[in-house]
């Protein structure tokens, strides 16, 4: 069977609303990384073993790898790494991972932060533990996980203190 | 890229639109809810269906109802909504534990009920791209003729891998279905009976059926019950063994009970006698011994999922004293 | 220059010192190369953000999937199906007869043959005769998308010819007539090394305690989670530009002006961000040749992305080692001879085997002093995919069976493991056995670290049945002298430009893949230029641009890169605080550049200005401000054939404390904790060095427990050769919810060689810990796993096998077992 991008798919990304033609065999991360230029998300694995497609929606981190980029037509917001930042200014998460060296070779991070925004959005005190199992789907090959959770520790108390940034961040 | 085969793309949004596109497609269709073992299965290209019919619309299927009979959930509620609500946290523990220890988060977030009763059956040599399975020579579950893991057998062994569906049955569910061939009709069988031995195709369902509703029966509250699984990593991997065991219990002794082990065939075990062993006794550390001893005789485990057979089949004892043991420690 | 106190008692015997020639010159720079040219460091030793950080964590970062180019096409390649075949026939005409698919190539369009090794160039691009492994790439096809290519590729028909397949080494011996690579001169033997330093048998016969043991070591790849990708394009000028996920855009320039028959002045490789590579990109591959040709064919550009399956058929992963150990000592604790006889499987290419056949025996004579040292080993060719350079290249599989083997010989004569160790600890400033310059050698403090840190004094030995904990040391090197290529130009050069726009822009050839190499050039160039992170450019890795730094392999690139930068910055630096010593009437000496400032130490509040104003009068005195550096390391090794091969400016040194708990019903093992204590000489920036120690920690733990490259045997109804589970589902690396805590001890020799005193922190740090692990599960239960990977299945195997409990109970009592004369075996 021939695939041909006929199929209109209006998705939700990022505060923005975005039209394009699919196939109807397209992937959201197909979608996302080669439809709409948005190539934060990553393809690890392809198969939803790895966690480095992650994407937010309905406050709930999915892989964009395995989920049909039709499904999402008219569907939920979905966020991606690119849109957690608001207004030109970094996420406590964003600013976090690059202090406490939580990314190495970075191409695990936009999953990892994914699993992580989506904790903090709606428990801020989270414990170690409770870090580790939101993070226990996404892959990490260089860091052993170790800085990253500190990150998000890190992360968790500054969103608790109201977004204080630190003095870098600040200078930007 | 593990690219998708092509298909025509079918989005009903109520039950009778899903099941009258099954009345017309059904042995052409593939239903998909969360996708996270259809999508897959699909990128290994085990399924080239003509249509895909996405379900998540279909809205009425995705509730959770404390009913008189029991606690009915829809076949859409996702493995994370079950894990967190409050009902099946009191009242059914074990299926909460169960529901939470799939796969990752992501997966949980996307996975369904449903789609966990209906997972494809799982093997090392199906699950596996075509270029894979073309130098394999394929396998008697899809497009060969020869069953690698039992070369001289004519069946397939492929496992079940569900971690919800041995709790379900440990507490005695059930399960609804209707069928497009017969206009809509429900019919309602036991979780356990839903499964049968078969690797390739491993329940009830035949082309144009749908699970409706799934119903935990109200007498389930309070037994008190465990589930343990075995797997390598402490999350994403698909269980290698699980154990499931609930037990009605009342001043201290047991009246009844149901063990099932599962991930070791096609059709998860409800081990036999297993009343014998326990009704009139405490449930205690001599009664999970017993249990064990008694699991061990039924379960013969197969090299289907990539993990030692020997040592999985030695783990059957271990796993029913920790589930046994998980269920006497339940307040 | 700090010196790290040294543990009393502890004096290098004389013998053991460097004679006075062999020491180094240190470089002609007034304060030494170990310290900050300002009174005290400003950047370096500071936990500094990396330069491209912010990049990664807003998803802004450019990796080589991220890349489109107009028109561009996509390839996918065609892979046997048998471990072992002659290529018959490929018609590939029903494919080129698709609409949407605009070129097939197969091997006759690629035939040069190359290999990363020049003495062992055995590879193609595209099988031209025969495949060798499941996998093996016959042909590549390009086409207006993925789906489209793939499609193409099912309608590819190659013809196969079975032949019959090599599975292990041992049959690779026993059958030298089913040869799987046609380069090997003799059977299925890739390289053979025997060499003997000292008397092996006189020391060996002279100990009071000898044990001999057999240890496999499994196999292993790497799972960088950026599968490799490649995006080239042929211009209309006849300009190639390749785009890689490599880490030796330098190597893979060559090659692929080589393959490809072009003028190596007409290629450019450019590597984008990577995403991990650990080894498993550090040659070139099957995807840069077909994409490129296919770019040069079609007039288009040309992407080929790997699906994580041929990830695992690309592999050049850990070598599969049967590693045979005699280790003798004497009662007093003296380390006397060691005999290694190791067979290593390859798989079905050279890629580094000539090295890793060298590193498997000459990368153990560091951290203890032996008296006398033998190995010899061979590497042989199996159809498997083909082994390379993994994390710790060649030496993590012997110092696994080593440090098992101290563990065996502590126990033996009633030792402390730790003590042991230090008694035996080779020293600094001083050779090995084998030949090797020893430079900076923390080695004793990063016991002392690790012995404090996890209270190994309270707990070994002592704790209850089930828990334990287990030591190992290690050492590594900092890059070494061996040329890929026999060449004697630099192995690493930087260019450096300051303007007066008030910020620098470094250029170098060399590879970030994640290790942070793109900021120590930064870090650099701001400690001697006074300038702050952000207004430095570094550009990288970029054939055209950058110059040539050999890449990302053996630990070289903080070592080799750090000091070329180093000879860069201070050039410029000596002629920015020149003209200011002129214009303020001072020495140069006292011109410091710090924190975005210049100023005089004499007269501070007087003199001073902004590094921005203090450029441009060095511009106006000296003209355009630029500068080359640029390092060669020095000849080192023994002075014998292969005596170069593990020769390093430097070496780092590892210990590792790990503390285990063990569930004795199903085996697991359960790694509470990892201490890693590493002496990496300088902590240019201890985030980073941390994240390597954590990571390489990660990593052996993951090769203990739980990785294991395999292949299925041949079966009623299959060939042999099907990797057992191509994908992250089967092939298991741990989650956060696996990997145990990790404590990084940072400690710091300050190295004479090193760009203030670093040394290598990327590779070092994985070696002992597969040992400590597999010494703490003794301590806990009483098993010994001389094979890895220790899993469930295989310890409760060993528990039931062996008498555990009672062997357990005999090591906790005090006395010291009864001293054999022979040799004892496990």
């Amino acid at each position: 069977m021939e695939a041909v991008p006929n199929t209109l798919c209006r998705l939700r990304v990022n505060g923005d609303v975005h039209v394009c033609a699919v196939a109807p065999n397209t992937t959201l991360l197909e979608a996302l990384r080669y439809g709409l230029g948005l190539t934060g998300s990553k393809q690890g694995c392809d198969k939803g073993d790895c966690g480095a497609c992650t994407v937010v929606a309905d406050g709930a981190a999915r892989l964009a790898c395995i989920s049909f980029a039709l499904a999402y037509h008219d569907g939920p917001e979905i966020t991606t790494i690119e849109g957690v930042a608001k207004d030109g200014r970094l996420h406590p998460l964003q600013d976090a991972l690059d202090l406490t060296g939580g990314a190495q070779c970075g191409f695990c991070t936009p999953g990892i932060l994914m699993s992580a925004w989506a904790l903090l959005e709606r428990n801020t005190r989270p414990s170690r533990d409770e870090i580790a199992r939101a993070l226990s789907g996404n892959l990490c090959r260089c860091t052993g996980y170790t800085k990253i959770f500190e990150a998000v520790e890190l992360a968790a108390r500054m969103m608790r203190e109201r977004g204080a940034v630190t003095a870098e961040s600040r200078d930007r | 890229m593990l690219t998708l085969p092509a298909f025509e793309w079918v989005e009903p949004r109520t039950l009778d639109e899903l099941l009258a596109h099954l009345a017309a497609h059904a042995p052409e269709s593939l239903i998909v809810a969360g996708g996270t073992d259809a999508v897959p299965n699909l990128k290994h290209r085990l399924h080239e269906p003509r249509y895909v019919v996405h379900i998540e619309r279909v809205r009425e299927l995705d509730f959770i109802r404390d009913e008189a009979e029991g606690l009915e959930l829809g076949p859409l509620v996702t493995l994370t909504r079950i894990a967190s609500d409050p009902r099946v946290r009191r009242d059914f523990p074990s299926l909460a534990k169960a529901a939470g220890l799939v796969a990752g988060p992501q997966l949980r977030n996307m996975g369904t009920l449903g789609g966990n009763l209906c997972l494809d059956t799982r093997c090392t040599y199906y699950n596996q791209t075509l270029f894979w399975r073309e130098a394999l020579g394929f396998c008697l579950k899809k497009s060969g003729t020869v069953c690698h893991v039992v070369p001289s057998g004519r069946r397939c062994v492929a496992a079940h891998s569900s971690d919800t569906a041995p709790v379900l049955i440990s507490l005695g569910a059930e399960v609804e279905i209707a069928s497009a061939g017969a206009r809509g009709a429900r019919r309602t069988v036991t979780v356990d009976e839903f499964f049968v031995a078969d690797g390739v195709h491993n329940n009830v369902l035949g082309p144009g059926d749908v699970v409706t509703r799934v119903r935990i029966p109200a007498r389930a509250c309070g037994l008190r019950a465990g589930y343990q699984k075995l797997r390598p990593r402490e999350a994403i991997d698909f269980p290698m063994l699980s154990v499931a065991f609930a037990a009605r219990v009342s001043g201290g002794i047991c009246q009844e009970a149901r063990l099932v082990v599962s991930a070791i065939a096609a059709k998860p075990r409800t081990i036999g006698g297993v009343d014998t062993v326990v009704a009139g006794r405490p449930l205690d550390a001599a009664g999970g011994r017993a249990l064990s001893v008694l699991a061990y005789k039924q379960c013969h485990p197969l090299i289907s999922v990539p993990y030692d057979q020997d040592y999985r089949r030695d783990m059957v004892p271990v796993y029913v004293r920790r589930a046994v043991a998980e269920a006497g420690a339940a307040p | 220059m700090s010196e790290s106190p040294k543990p009393p008692g502890m004096e290098i015997p004389a013998d053991r010192m460097m004679p006075g020639a062999d020491r180094l010159t240190p470089p002609a720079w007034p304060s030494g190369r170990a310290s900050s040219p300002n009174p005290e460091f400003r950047v370096i030793g500071k936990r500094n953000r990396k330069v491209e950080g912010l990049a990664k964590v807003t998803g802004r970062a450019v990796y080589a999937d991220d890349i489109t180019l107009p028109r561009m096409l996509h390839a996918k390649l065609k892979r046997s199906i048998h471990a072992h075949a002659r290529i018959r026939s490929i018609d590939a005409s029903e494919a080129l007869a698709m609409p949407g698919v605009h070129a097939v190539i197969t091997g006759k369009d690629l035939p040069a043959y190359y290999g990363i090794i020049p003495w062992t160039e055995d590879e193609q691009a595209l099988c031209e005769t025969k495949t060798r492994y499941v996998g093996d790439a016959v042909a590549a096809v390009a086409a207006d998308s993925e789906y489209l290519a793939e499609e193409a590729l099912n309608k590819v028909r190659v013809e196969y010819e079975p032949l019959p397949a090599v599975m292990d080494i041992d049959t690779a011996l026993a059958h030298p007539e089913w040869k799987v690579n046609e380069k090997a001169r003799e059977g299925n033997v890739s390289k053979h090394v025997h060499l003997e330093f000292g008397d092996v048998e006189a020391t060996l016969a002279a100990s009071d305690a000898v044990i001999e043991c057999e240890y496999w070591y499994e196999g292993s790849t790497h799972t960088p989670i950026e599968p490799h990708c490649a995006v080239a394009e042929f211009d209309a000028t006849g300009l190639l530009t390749v785009w890689s996920s490599t880490q030796v855009a330098h190597y893979l320039h060559r090659d692929l002006a080589k393959v490809l028959g072009l003028p190596t002045q007409r290629v450019r490789v450019i590597q984008p961000v990577v995403g991990g590579a650990f080894g498993g990109k550090s040659e070139p591959f099957s995807l840069e040749f077909c994409a490129a040709k296919l770019s040069m064919i079609t007039g288009r550009p040309v992407k080929i992305l790997y699906t994580r399956e041929e990830v695992f058929y690309a592999h050049r992963g850990r070598h599969p080692m049967r590693l045979r150990y005699r280790t003798g000592v004497r009662r007093d604790g003296t380390l006397t001879g060691v005999d290694a006889r190791i067979a290593i499987d390859g798989g079905a290419y050279s890629s580094f085997g000539l090295v890793t056949t060298y590193y498997s025996g000459q990368l153990l004579t560091a951290p203890y002093r032996m008296q006398a040292y033998r190995f010899d080993s061979t590497r042989v060719f199996t159809n498997k995919p083909c082994c390379g350079p993994k994390r710790g290249h060649g030496s993590v599989q012997p110092r696994f069976a080593f440090e098992c083997q101290i563990d065996k010989l502590a126990e033996a004569i009633g030792i402390d493991p730790i003590e042991l160790r230090r008694r035996n600890a080779l020293g600094e400033h001083t050779r090995t056995v084998n030949g090797m310059r020893v430079t900076s050698n923390g080695f004793l403090e990063c016991l002392d670290r690790a012995e404090r840190a996890s209270e190994w004094k309270r707990k070994f030995r002592r704790l209850p049945y089930g828990r334990g904990v287990g030591v190992a040391g290690s050492m590594y090197i900092s890059g070494t002298n061996y040329c890929i290529y026999p060449n004697e130009m630099p192995q690493s050069g930087v260019q450096l430009k300051l303007d007066r726009s008030g910020r620098a822009t470094v250029f170098c050839g060399c590879s970030d893949i994640g290790q942070g190499v793109d900021s120590v050039l930064a870090y650099i160039v701001a400690e001697e230029l006074g300038l702050e992170l952000r207004d430095i450019r570094v550009v990288a890795a970029d054939t055209d641009l950058t110059p040539v730094d050999l890449g990302s392999y053996s630990s070289r690139e903080t070592f080799m890169v750090g000091n070329a930068c180093l000879d860069a910055a201070r050039k410029l630096r000596l002629l920015v605080a020149g003209a200011l010593a002129e214009r303020w009437g001072c020495d140069p000496g006292a011109i410091t550049l710090a924190g975005g400032v210049a100023a005089s130490t004499r007269e501070p509040e007087r003199h001073c200005m902004s590094v921005k104003e203090a450029f441009q009068i060095a511009e106006s005195r000296h003209g355009t401000l630029g500068s080359v550096g640029w390092y060669q390391s020095p000849k080192l090794g023994g002075d014998y054939r292969g005596g170069t091969i593990g020769a390093s400016p430097a070496y780092s040194f590892t210990a590792h404390v790990v503390e285990v708990a063990c569930d004795v019903d199903t085996g697991r093992v359960n790694v509470e904790k990892i201490w890693i204590a590493h002496d990496c000489g300088r902590a240019l920036n201890p985030v980073t060095v941390e994240g390597q120690m954590e990571g390489s920690a990660y990593m052996g733990f993951a090769e203990a427990l739980f990785e294991e490259q395999l292949f299925k045997p041949a079966a009623a109804g299959h060939g042999p050769g099907l990797h057992h589970g191509p994908s992250l589902l089967d092939y298991r690396i741990p989650t956060s919810l696996d990997t145990p805590e990790l404590e990084s001890l940072i400690v710091e020799s300050v190295d004479p060689e090193g760009p203030y005193g670093a040394k290598e922190a990327g590779e070092g740090p994985l070696h002992p810990s597969v040992p400590a692990i597999a010494n703490a599960i003794y301590d806990a239960i009483g098993v010994r796993c001389d094979r890895l990977p220790f899993s469930p299945p295989r310890v409760l195997a060993l528990l039931r096998a062996t008498d555990a409990r009672a062997q357990w109970e005999r090591s906790r009592a005090q006395g010291a077992i009864a001293l054999a004369g022979g040799a004892s075996p496990c």
